[in-house]
């Protein structure tokens, strides 16, 4: 063998493990959406309907069917040009997409409407780190991890309080619960809802409040709260127990997911999965695997919100 | 199929498995330490360290004596020479943001706590692949997973005989699929 010949049999494992690796980033390599055009244009402000956002797609069209159904009675107000809907996480659009969508079209004000129980996490740091108001460095490397884009927008930003700092959670709830109540007087109360370990009292109160006023308008003596998120590490138990709770003293026990939409995992696999893990839940158990959305009565606070934000913005 | 044919066959399969095996060698460990780390993540945090410190601020307040004085008093307690802004999650708690920290105080009982986060060493980048955190890596995956089966089937047929999958291999092969069978089985049951 001469010297080119070992030279060549040397430099063979050299040279496939760059085409390999060159064929492996090759393959995978982004392929990025070219910018859009500039279509600048003197807009006042932009209402962006925020909320978490869900791998399912009955969560999103219901976000979407609120964004449709309130779109023309917000544009109705004045200085109000824009609607947009924008997602946490899990769908699309993104926060950073829909922030930086109003910024090339010259928006100078977006007010966010967070469509969200009450405070969490999400609300009171993931959200004003996303939009620029907050630098939580526990929110940027979980957002960063979660590969969730942060955007600071040129237009003011407006954060709008959650759905707690009205009584729609309340007559939503009731109206709900009336339409699975019998016999008020022998069922038990069962309210399901995501939860949250960092602001565990604020969830705690507001579900008494809510629980308490049903109790008080519908005649049923009693409730009882479950978790079914992060808190309860997304199992059935934290329901089944509750609803066992409920049963210990009624003869019947209604569940109402206090989610604002639909998803199969929470309503179906983990409330579904707690309720049917229940003695004889056919008979003893009232559950719809409903949500919050869709209700005009959150139609209504949305349009009062952004009204109230614009007034102020224009004044 | 003549005895050439397959001879050359058996040799491109064998050089397959082994250069494959070690091209994907780095990260097929890195996703099992991952895998390892996700399993538990309900018992630990397997991408953050989080340093917690419980401090005491001597006396209680309330949300009107909270200004930027009070909350720099706080933050040198706190070992934080200067902070970025202060927000209140409750009407007795207020939270403080630094760099790389945060500090939560409870105004009536005049104690806070004090978190500062940090990436966990090697876990931590392993996870951001295993998660497809960047967002072309799961292109990446999808070919790491299809290599994947290449280098099981090559393995799986490269050897004849007794030691080949005709042989002991068929055994050990189904023998493997009890354990998962066993699993789903017992979640259908329950």
């Amino acid at each position: 063998m001469n010297n080119n010949e070992q030279r060549n049999q040397t430099a063979r494992p050299q040279v496939l493990a760059l085409l390999l690796a060159l064929l492996f980033l090759g393959g995978c390599s982004e392929h990025k959406n070219p910018p859009l055009s500039e279509t600048k244009s003197d807009n006042d402000i932009g209402i962006l309907l925020l909320n978490h956002g869900s791998r399912s797609e009955r969560w999103r069209q219901n976000l979407l069917d609120l964004e449709r159904n309130v779109t023309d009675r917000l544009l109705a107000i004045e200085g109000i040009d824009g609607v947009r809907t924008a997602f946490m996480e899990h769908a699309t659009p993104s926060i950073a997409d829909a922030l930086e969508s109003f910024d090339r079209e010259g928006y100078r004000h977006i007010v966010v409407i967070p469509v969200f129980l009450t405070i969490g996490t999400h609300m009171f740091d993931d959200i004003p780190t996303i939009i620029g108001m907050k630098d939580n460095p526990e929110s940027i490397e979980h957002l960063k991890l979660e590969g969730i884009e942060r955007y600071t927008p040129q237009a003011k930003t407006h954060l709008a309080p959650s759905l707690d700092f009205s009584d729609l959670l309340k007559h939503n709830t009731l109206r709900r619960t009336n339409a699975l109540s019998e016999n008020p007087e022998q069922e038990g109360l069962v309210l399901v809802g995501y939860g949250s370990t960092r602001f565990d009292d604020q969830w705690s109160e507001l579900f008494d409040e809510v629980g308490s006023y049903v109790c008080r308008e519908t005649g049923i003596p009693d409730y009882t709260t479950a978790w079914c998120g992060h808190i309860a590490h997304y199992s059935p138990d934290s329901t089944t127990a509750a609803i066992n709770r409920a049963l210990e003293t009624s003869r019947r026990a209604i569940v109402i997911p206090l989610l604002v939409s639909h998803s199969e995992q929470f309503q179906i696999e983990i409330i579904g999965g707690g309720v049917s893990a229940v003695e004889n839940h056919r008979e003893r158990v009232r559950y719809k695997p409903d949500a919050i959305l869709p209700d005009p009565k959150l139609e209504e606070w949305v349009i009062e919100t952004a009204g109230t934000y614009a007034r102020n913005i224009e004044q | 199929m003549s005895r050439t044919s397959k001879d050359s066959l058996r040799k491109i399969n064998a050089v397959l498995h082994r250069d494959l095996g070690y091209f994907f060698a780095a990260l097929i460990i890195a996703y099992s330490l991952s895998g390892i780390a996700l399993n538990h993540i309900d018992d630990w945090n397997p991408d953050f360290i989080v340093t917690k410190t419980t401090l005491d601020f001597d006396g209680s307040y309330d949300r009107k004596s909270v200004d930027d004085e009070l909350i720099g008093t706080f933050s040198r307690m706190a070992g934080e020479e200067s902070f970025r802004l202060y927000d209140f999650p409750s009407e007795r708690q207020v939270k403080v943001y630094y760099k790389d920290a945060t500090l939560l105080v409870d105004l009536a009982e005049g104690s806070g706590s004090y978190e500062k986060i940090s990436r966990r060493p090697l876990f931590y980048q392993v996870n951001v692949l295993h998660r497809n955190s960047i967002d072309w890596w799961k292109w990446a995956s999808d070919i790491f997973a299809v290599m994947l089966i290449i280098i099981t089937v090559t393995g799986v047929i490269m050897l004849r005989g007794k030691k080949g999958f005709s042989g002991r291999g068929k055994w050990l092969a189904s023998a493997g699929i009890v354990p998962p069978l066993a699993a789903l089985i017992l979640q259908t049951l329950q």
